[in-house]
């Protein structure tokens, strides 16, 4: 379940740490990359990497809110609606882009492509409203501009 | 070593001590939650907190050390509206609950809230709801709101059970202890975690509402469930016995002793007080007439007793005659075993050694591999003479035939399988079987004589490290049973010995004098914590 690949990253990673243990977080984020999210087997198995109780993992795992026990769509549309977006419409950009893609908050679009979150803070204050999906920042959101991200999302599933 | 004052009271500690031991020391109260002294310290709940002279802001008592010339105090006014503020957010999304709480009468958020708050609510939005009476393993059942997070069950799994099964799952306000999915809390210290949590988030599946705790009565005690004797209170509800369908003994709770147990005991011994009350109590002697029991009365019964002893006697010599003991049984049942048939009736065959063809392991924390409590002690007081060996006759399946058996306390058929208890058991003319329940070996005996169980009686036990510890009767014997020694006692009158023992305090008195290792031993001595034999060696696993 854990390839060769993500165990040689494993490896590369536990070797930047005097402690062991001190790795998890750099794993499960390095972990979620490749697989989307963190299943219970991957948890069992980076607990046995680390040689940690599988309990410790998942207390970190439901600590932080970018760690997902579930997967995602293929692009993770997160929307801030903290106070600078929210004052500058980051509620109304949600909404929009939920109607477009008929999801709500935490849900995946059925074919698998989109899914939806609200979040704080992204510290882009400055160029607000912001959404990020995946890696990718979107600043000075408006209604329009949004449109055309999904847009030039879908696109290339249309073809 | 340092000297701290705490609210004007001083005392000199040793290097290392925290604030809240010194604090307990002077018997000062520091409220906690999740401080627990056989844990390590976590410092989350924030009740302890004390102001310090010459420190700005206050601290924890419980991982705060007391450095010399230190001025704690534990009353001032900004202590108290500090602890009061803490309690006041702890019980924000309490669900407030207590005439349904099982913890209720022994809960910290009450103790506290009526010694340290006293505020009303100011709660106006509403509670977080979450997971309620969720059974999370065989002994334990988790209410989620009524949790503090004081993690102290987390720690006890972490660090005691070394099972890991509870954490703290997400983060702030929606934190609570969950386990990992598809798991359950069950390990052989489950029921620990109930004990140690100051609320009512884990209960007690076995003892969930059977009782209000404040109809308990309490009795210091030590388990019997095997040889390392661990100090537990009896809790029985004495007043109120028709709520319990005949169940008297309602839990049994672990007694702090440093050098046995500490703390904690297992579940096994926690949960095996339940033959206490069972209707499978012998509550009157029984003579077998044909193939059934009839009832008799205590001096019917002592006399036929004596006068088959005696017979056997008369035709075959002491030699014809086999006492099997208990290990079951007290320091002052076997004591008085040995003088009324060793002594007073010159019969040395006498052992309590059954092998068993249950094969028990120890486990690498409390639980003994030997699950009775006073082997060590049965050595010391029926040994010593030495010679006589009853396994020899179990193994080598001999026809050699004998007069009478007398049989204390141990279920043959259980320990050797019926075909060769029946077999060892088809040796003798006759047979007494003297214990507090029905077995498939007490059935197959001539005379049963009803013993009290270690609940219903005063005396000591002997664990394997010759640690003599006392018991306290924390409920009557059930019905016309009696004690072990004085079932003996009984029967040495009826044969003519007056012992005159008016109590196990008596008895154990002249075992003193009488068995050298127990030389220079009282109650006053054992005292609460137990007290070794001298020079004694501990019994192999």
């Amino acid at each position: 379940m854990i390839s060769d690949r993500l165990l040689a990253e494993f490896d590369s990673i536990v070797r930047n740490y005097p402690v062991r243990r001190s790795a998890l977080i750099p794993i499960l984020l390095t972990t979620q990359e490749h697989l989307g999210y963190l299943s219970d087997e991957s948890i069992a198995a980076i607990a046995r990497y680390l040689n940690l109780p599988a309990i410790d993992v998942y207390e970190v795992v439901t600590f932080y809110s970018m760690l997902r026990r579930h997967p995602v769509g293929k692009h993770h549309i997160q929307v801030c609606t903290n106070i600078s977006c929210l004052l500058l419409g980051g509620e109304e950009i949600f909404e929009r882009v939920s109607k477009r893609l008929g999801i709500k908050e935490g849900e995946t679009t059925s074919d698998g492509q989109f899914s939806l979150a609200e979040v704080e803070c992204l510290g882009a204050c400055c160029n607000a409203p912001a959404m990020q999906v995946n890696y990718t920042y979107y600043n000075d959101l408006t209604a329009e501009k949004v449109d055309q991200i999904l847009q030039a999302l879908q696109k290339p599933e249309e073809r | 070593m340092p000297t701290v004052t705490i609210n004007q009271k001083s005392l000199t500690v040793p290097e290392g001590t925290t604030i809240i031991q010194a604090a307990e020391q002077l018997n000062i109260e520091i409220p906690r939650y999740c401080y627990h002294p056989g844990l390590s310290i976590a410092g989350s709940c924030r009740m302890c907190l004390v102001e310090i002279e010459k420190m700005p802001k206050l601290q924890p008592a419980c991982n705060t050390r007391v450095t010399d010339g230190m001025v704690v105090t534990t009353q001032s006014p900004k202590v108290k509206e500090a602890v009061s503020g803490v309690l006041e957010f702890l019980l924000i999304n309490h669900p407030l609950d207590c005439p349904v709480c099982d913890q209720a009468g022994e809960c910290y958020l009450q103790e506290y809230y009526m010694k340290f708050g006293l505020h009303d609510s100011r709660m106006n939005e509403n509670k977080i709801k979450r997971h309620k009476a969720e059974v999370i393993g065989p002994h334990v059942i988790l209410d989620t709101e009524r949790c503090v997070l004081c993690s102290r069950c987390v720690r006890f799994v972490r660090e005691v059970s070394r099972s890991h099964e509870i954490g703290i799952f997400n983060r702030g306000g929606q934190s609570e202890i969950r386990l990992l999915p598809d798991q359950v809390l069950d390990n052989n210290y489950s029921g620990n975690v109930v004990d140690i949590c100051p609320v009512g988030a884990l209960t007690d599946r076995d003892f969930r509402f059977q009782c209000r705790v404040w109809y308990l009565s309490k009795a210091d005690s030590v388990c019997n469930g095997c040889s390392r004797g661990c100090n537990i209170t009896v809790e029985a509800n004495r007043q109120r016995a028709h709520h319990g369908e005949g169940r008297r003994v309602m839990r049994l709770k672990p007694r702090f002793n440093k050098e046995v147990n500490r703390w904690w005991i297992c579940d096994i011994g926690r949960y095996g007080y339940k033959f206490i009350d069972d209707p499978s109590r012998l509550i009157q002697p029984l003579e077998k007439q044909g193939d059934e029991l009839e009832p008799l009365d205590w001096s019917t019964a002592a006399e036929r007793a004596v006068g088959r002893i005696r017979e056997a006697k008369q035709r075959g010599g002491a030699g014809s005659i086999v006492i099997v003991a208990s290990p079951q049984l007290t320091n002052e049942d076997l004591f008085v075993t040995r003088k009324f048939f060793g002594v007073d009736l010159g019969i040395d065959q006498i052992d309590f050694r059954i092998p068993d063809k249950n094969t028990l392991s120890d486990d690498d924390f409390l639980l003994r591999a030997d699950r009775n409590p006073n082997t060590r002690g049965a050595e010391a007081i029926l040994l010593d003479g030495g010679g006589f060996d009853l396994q020899r006759i179990i193994e080598s399946a001999s026809t050699q035939s004998f007069g009478l058996l007398y049989l204390c306390e141990q279920d043959l058929v259980k320990k050797l399988g019926s075909e060769p208890a029946r077999r060892f058991l088809g040796q003798f003319d006759y047979v007494i079987y003297q214990g507090s329940n029905e077995n498939e070996t007490s059935g197959l005996a001539n005379l049963v004589l009803p013993a009290a169980t270690y609940a219903e009686v005063n005396g000591t036990f002997t664990n394997f490290e010759g640690r003599v510890q006392r018991i306290h009767a924390g409920i009557e014997p059930l019905g016309d049973s009696l004690p072990a020694w004085r079932v003996i006692c009984k029967l040495a009158q009826t044969a003519g010995f007056d012992y005159g023992y008016e109590s196990a305090a008596e008895v154990f008195v002249e075992l003193a004098q009488t068995v050298t290792e127990f030389e220079g031993l009282s109650y006053e001595k054992i005292g609460s914590e137990g007290m070794k034999l001298p020079e004694t060696q501990p019994v192999p696993a």
